[in-house]
């Protein structure tokens, strides 16, 4: 009894709200003139291609992606890629390559905005330096690095051959076991930066009456860090940590310019191993399928991305 | 009394050999990020300096016996080959960037005003969904919008590029600037309309002028993120006259495999626009960018 009046009384609510936001936007629609071309462009290349990639995912498309000839397969390109021994070790790599990117990047960052929170000459001069590796070209830091790197004629090896630590230069970016790890040092490298800057923003914001009355109750730098300015930077440091993961777990450009996925797919990570095979296999419907799959866990992050940015606003009162 | 004095003398210093114990962890944190910052980009313009051969030598000279330009100067001859070519990339992505800016900031403006200002139903709904859009990968709109370009027959134009960068533009270009009509008090804007102005021209009067910095920012991040990009320039453009620099250089590279002087020439070239850019304008940049996420 009880339940089925509640339901009722819910739909009444549901119904009248309904109406409600239809008054709503009727009253509003001048507003809507000014967000509509930015709408309409997210639509047509941002809706269209994902309702496209989810119906691909469900075809056999012939290499020269002459769309009459697809053939509906079902689910087989789903089963093609969880049965395959290569989606493992992709999957493997892009874990290991997204958590260590993310991890060292804000570490890194975090402690340089930290070390740049006090005033002393050349303090500008110093982050503007850290800052331009996260503004070139990532084309050009893959270069940069693989000629750092490289087999004969390296810098590093160089040094490691002076120093009496190696024989001969070793091989960073040609060896199973040393390139992915190789390649997370470039990424970091070019990663760093961005946690800097959103730390820094960050700490600014940190009320300095409250460190000096901590300073004054005695509590030393470290209880001073963990106590008053940490807990201040939370907000901050997981909209820092979540746009680093999304961002590392889409890179491209680095592994594709640097080894192209190998020795042997160690360096594959999805976003790589996905473009190979779409453009350089032409095996779509496959690729389709882990876009979607791609997608899904994305789409999971996004959740969790919303859902900070959201507390963000509710802090300050609402916008 | 004696003792007191002692007590808290003793205490002071204390905690001033940690507090310095701190500054000295910083210091040298610093100087070690210094190190992995520049030695890399110092070692580019090093080898861009160097004759081919006295690249390739092992161990390496560490300070070029022999300075040389002459990888500079063929990039920028435009009687040579590869210094036609260089050329043309450069044109190339100046006018792919310079369009893109433009037109993000046309749409942009309007977007993040009524974002920041109105509340119509839906605006925290749409305000998501652009935000959204930054999570996801090229590499999943690539193949469909390969297929759109090529049905309205944009496949090996700059309009492509031009489209597909202003939507991944987008998304960051409306949160920076919301963030910075937030911070302008909306009485500014009363006061103007109770003098008889319409909404639209305290927008334009009032609001734009005083969100200058934030459309600079804008501008400058739209810029570079059309600058730097390579995947949908790898995969929509296949004729070499229409090339943009990253896909350029990767090209040149590849048939160049060991000319690494000139490859770290180009790649020095290719950063000295984006960093110019930044280095002038870097106050706004920053200011903007973490103005979305920390408000003060």
């Amino acid at each position: 009894m009880t339940i089925v009046s509640g339901k009722a009384e819910a739909r009444r609510t549901l119904q009248s709200a309904r109406s409600d936001v239809l008054r709503k936007m009727w009253e509003h629609r001048a507003d809507y003139a000014y967000v509509l071309p930015a709408i309409a462009v997210m639509l047509i290349v941002i809706a269209y291609p994902i309702y496209y990639t989810i119906e691909l995912s469900f075809f056999n498309t012939p290499p020269g992606l002459q769309l009459r000839d697809k053939i509906f397969v079902g689910l087989n390109n789903y089963t093609a890629i969880l049965t395959s021994g290569v989606f493992w070790q992709v999957t493997f790599n892009t874990l290991i390559w997204t958590v260590a990117s993310t991890f060292f990047s804000f570490v890194l960052g975090f402690a340089a905005a930290l070390a740049l929170h006090r005033d002393f000459i050349g303090r500008g001069v110093l982050r503007a330096i850290l800052i331009i590796p996260w503004v070139i070209s990532a084309v050009a830091a893959s270069y940069i690095w693989k000629w750092i790197y490289h087999s004969d004629f390296g810098i590093i090896g160089a040094v490691l051959v002076e120093l009496g630590w190696a024989e001969r230069p070793p091989n960073f970016i040609d060896s199973v076991s040393t390139v992915l790890p190789s390649l997370i040092v470039v990424n970091i490298w070019r990663e760093f930066p961005f946690a800097m800057i959103m730390m820094t923003a960050g700490l600014q914001t940190v009320p300095e009456p409250l460190l000096r009355a901590a300073k004054v109750d005695g509590a030393n730098a470290w209880q001073r860090f963990w106590h008053v300015t940490f807990p201040h930077l939370r907000n901050v440091s997981t909209v820092t940590i979540l746009l680093l993961a999304v961002a590392n777990f889409n890179s491209f450009i680095i592994p594709w310019i640097m080894t192209g996925g190998g020795p042997s797919n160690a360096s594959h990570i999805w976003i790589t191993h996905i473009y190979e095979l779409a453009f350089g296999r032409q095996r779509w419907g496959v690729a389709s399928a882990y876009s979607v799959l791609l997608f899904i866990i994305l789409m999971t992050l996004g959740y969790f991305y919303v859902r900070a940015l959201s507390g963000n606003e509710r802090k300050d009162g609402g916008a | 009394m004696s003792t007191v004095s002692e007590t808290i003398s003793r205490g002071r210093s204390a905690r001033r050999v940690r507090i310095d114990g701190w500054r000295w962890g910083g210091r040298a944190f610093l100087v070690f990020m210094l190190l992995y910052t520049a030695l890399p980009m110092i070692w580019m313009l090093l080898t861009s300096i160097k004759s081919g051969f006295a690249a390739m030598q092992f161990p390496p000279q560490w300070w070029p016996d022999q300075p040389t330009l002459d990888s500079y100067q063929k990039l920028l001859d435009p009687q040579n080959s590869v210094g036609q070519d260089f050329l043309r990339f450069f044109w190339n992505s100046l006018i792919v960037s310079t369009a893109t800016t433009i037109l993000s900031v046309i749409v942009a403006v309007p977007a993040a005003y009524a974002f920041s200002r109105f509340t119509f139903p839906g605006r925290n709904f749409l305000f998501f969904a652009v935000l959204l859009r930054n999570m996801f990968p090229a590499v999943i709109f690539l193949v469909p919008l390969f297929i759109l370009m090529r049905a309205i027959g944009l496949v090996n134009t700059h309009g492509s590029l031009v489209l597909t960068y202003l939507t991944f533009g987008l998304p960051l270009a409306i949160w920076l600037l919301k963030g910075f009509y937030d911070n302008i008090p909306v009485q500014l804007e009363q006061a103007a309309r109770i003098d008889g102005a319409t909404r639209f021209q305290a927008f334009v009067l009032i609001v734009m002028p005083l969100s200058a910095p934030g459309i600079i920012a804008t501008a400058i991040y739209s810029f570079i993120g059309a600058w730097n990009e390579y995947i949908y320039a790898y995969t929509f453009l296949s004729k070499n006259e229409q090339l943009t620099l990253p896909v350029g250089i990767q090209r040149f590279f590849s048939e160049n495999t060991t000319d690494f002087p000139g490859l770290m020439a180009a790649s020095f070239m290719m950063s000295v626009p984006v960093v110019v850019l930044f280095l002038l304008l870097q106050r706004y940049f920053v200011r903007a960018l973490t103005e979305g996420a920390v408000k003060h």
